[in-house]
């Protein structure tokens, strides 16, 4: 009977309290969306560094990462990687020759990390092949083929078709170079990598650094189940002892501070949201308890004792709550849903965002925990909300109550 | 034949403090009030009657004296036992705000009941007879604003009577009726009185409300000016 007669008060103003659940619906709402956003932003930033840096496993000598020597080389790198590719665990697996060198034209010269790549199994791994912006992608059949980024192109003042001449170290340490035919103009979300990397193919940086045909610096691995990277990466390090296996989280260990950063951000904005919300909250109960005085005055009288009176404001406070935090994560949900498919477009901002490693079209997304947190913060909110209009409704005497006109 | 006591008011003083100058309200009050009276307290405004039907029904509490309820000296209550006494052995009907608006008749009538966790079945079929009762039978399901003031004061009555108290307090129930309402409220009243035993004290400015009365106590100034029998 009283949670009857809390949600029948809930309506005996209903501007007020449809004003005060109409808060409680935008400010959910507007916090589901900001957490998306945020949850996309992050979402792209991580994925566009496993796309183009970390993959999901890299496997490499235990050397090999130390002073990213020509000579650290897996051995029969391709077996493994067919192996490898064939596991119903993994996704995508690539192997990779890195080479550090100097890429010279006739107008400048740029320091360089050559990928050589094995085009039709590294595509799945990093989707190079969107990333081209003019010309072709390398593996014609023709020799020397190289891609570069739009950015290395203009340093360097070459153009597809352009040659340029790339100095290296062989596997014995001797100083070669090799002259490469630019046959596609690249451009990833990253500006720094950009800088960096040029992709040839491995078979041509195999042969002219005269390494064992089929062997590689790297492997790359995608896997299908992200969560199940960790178990994969030790299991293929327990068959593999004598590689070194890494997840993203090892190669890139910001990755997953800015996890936790983000949680941290996400209870943070939560709080402020709730803040905002709960003083207007208490003021509407406040409203609510003081016009009523008299009814309470009665009901106190008559004998509902002090902990009934106080149970009735808290729970005419939680309704509240609870009729506006459901409709406000619906639209918050229904919105993100919306623009997860559609996207965001922040190419007016994307020279900066590019600096960070993100790309231009943001997806937001919510995950249950969202939620379940929100769900949580709104009832201790309403509660918090509820304690001290429910203090000055049991603290009414009876007498002084009924006796106000 | 002596019938018992169920109010026994001794030599009770009540000061009001929450002014600038304090406010003597009652000064030395002694009244018993035995089972089946229906009884009226009348007096001039600000002579202290709302203040005596405070403290006789726990609201409050006397600067100096003693009341007993029953067998209960309510001095000795706690806040919350005095809500739950309350909530036992006194009905109240005020002069208005006596009913929960969002609720129907019915449920008014119920609430107390309810309060003392009474299974349902007794509950249904106790608000039907004090619906029935009170002349409002058909009127169970509408709620107090639907209703005449005249009918809210009979719902008032049955909701008062729901938890059997030990008497019904009444201060000035008939202050915002028409005068066909206050007759018919009375009526009723004087009824159940009649047929039930049922104790009523209530206080009155209204010579319609005393004229009814069996026996009128008057005060004035805070004390006992008159106490007599009608027959
Ligand atoms: N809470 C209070 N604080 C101060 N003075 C009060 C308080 N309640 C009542 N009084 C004073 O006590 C006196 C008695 O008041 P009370 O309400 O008992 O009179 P009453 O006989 O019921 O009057 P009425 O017929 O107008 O209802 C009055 O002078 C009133 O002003
Ligand atoms: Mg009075």
């Amino acid at each position: 009977m009283i949670a009857k007669i809390a949600w029948l008060n809930i309506w005996r103003s209903r501007t007020r309290s449809l004003v005060v659940i109409s808060s409680i619906i935008i400010g959910i709402w507007s916090l589901v969306f900001l957490l998306a956003f945020m949850n996309g932003q992050v979402n792209n930033y991580i994925s566009s560094i496993i796309e183009n840096e970390t993959s999901h496993i890299q496997i490499h000598t235990p050397q090999f990462k130390e002073d990213f020597e020509v000579d650290q080389l897996i051995p029969n790198a391709d077996q493994l990687v067919a192996e490898l590719g064939k596991s119903a665990d993994i996704h995508a697996a690539t192997g990779r020759i890195l080479l550090n060198g100097m890429l010279s034209s006739s107008a400048a010269a740029r320091g360089v990390m050559v990928k050589g790549i094995d085009l039709r199994l590294e595509q799945p791994v990093s989707h190079l092949q969107e990333k081209i912006i003019s010309g072709q992608p390398i593996g014609s059949g023709r020799k020397n083929e190289i891609m570069l980024s739009q950015r290395m192109a203009e340093k360097l003042k070459v153009k597809l078709r352009s040659k340029v001449v790339l100095t290296f170290q062989n596997i014995s340490s001797d100083i070669t170079t090799a002259a490469f035919r630019v046959v596609g103009i690249y451009k990833t979300t990253s500006k720094r990598n950009d800088e960096l990397y040029a992709f040839a193919d491995i078979a041509d940086l195999q042969r002219l650094a005269e390494m064992p045909q089929g062997s590689a610096h790297q492997i790359a691995l995608l896997v299908n189940d992200f969560d199940a990277t960790d178990t994969l990466a030790a299991e293929i390090s327990n068959q593999h002892q004598l590689l070194k296996v890494e997840t993203y989280k090892e190669i890139s260990p910001d990755l997953e501070l800015f996890n936790s950063q983000i949680k941290l951000n996400m209870i943070i904005m939560t709080t402020i949201f709730m803040l905002a919300l709960i003083f207007g909250i208490i003021n509407t109960m406040l409203m609510a308890v003081l016009e009523r005085m008299k009814e309470l005055g009665m009901l106190m009288a008559v004998g509902m004792n002090k902990l009934r009176v106080f149970f009735m404001v808290v729970l005419e406070t939680l309704l509240i709550a609870l009729i506006g935090a459901p409709i406000g994560m619906l639209l918050g949900y229904l919105t993100t849903q919306y623009l997860n498919e559609t996207g965001i477009d922040l190419s007016t901002w994307s020279e900066a965002l590019e600096e960070f490693g993100m790309a231009n079209i943001i997806r937001p997304f919510v995950t249950a925990d969202t939620f379940f947190i929100i769900s949580i913060a709104v009832v201790i909110t309403a509660v918090l909300a509820s304690i001290y209009p429910a203090f000055k409704a049991i603290r009414l005497k009876p007498v002084q109550a009924l006796r106000k006109i | 034949m002596e019938r018992k006591k169920v109010i026994i008011v001794k030599d009770v003083y009540k000061t009001y403090h929450e002014t600038k100058v304090p406010v003597k309200a009652l000064r030395g009050v002694s009244i018993d009030i035995h089972q089946g009276e229906f009884t009226a307290i009348v007096g001039p405004s600000g002579s202290g009657k709302t203040t005596l039907l405070n403290l006789i029904g726990g609201l409050d509490r006397p600067t100096k004296g003693s009341i007993v309820v029953g067998d209960t000296d309510i001095a000795t209550l706690s806040d919350n036992q005095l809500i739950d006494f309350r909530k036992e052995h006194i009905g109240f009907v005020f002069q208005s705000y006596n009913l929960i608006p969002v609720l129907t008749a019915k449920e008014n009538v119920e609430f107390v009941m309810l309060l003392q966790k009474q299974p349902k079945a007794k509950r249904d079929a106790r608000t039907a007879e004090l619906m029935a009762a009170v002349g409002l039978a058909d009127r169970m399901d509408n709620r107090p604003s639907e209703l005449s003031g005249g009918q809210q004061q009979r719902v008032a009555v049955a909701r008062a009577l729901a938890p059997k108290p030990t008497f019904i307090l009444a201060d000035e129930p008939t202050a915002n009726l028409d005068s066909k309402s206050t007759a018919d409220l009375l009526d009723m009243m004087a009824k159940l009185n009649a047929d039930e035993h049922i104790t009523f004290v209530f206080s009155t400015h209204d010579q319609r409300v005393i004229d009814r009365a069996r026996r009128i106590i008057t005060i004035e100034d805070g004390k006992v000016l008159k106490d007599e029998w009608v027959q």
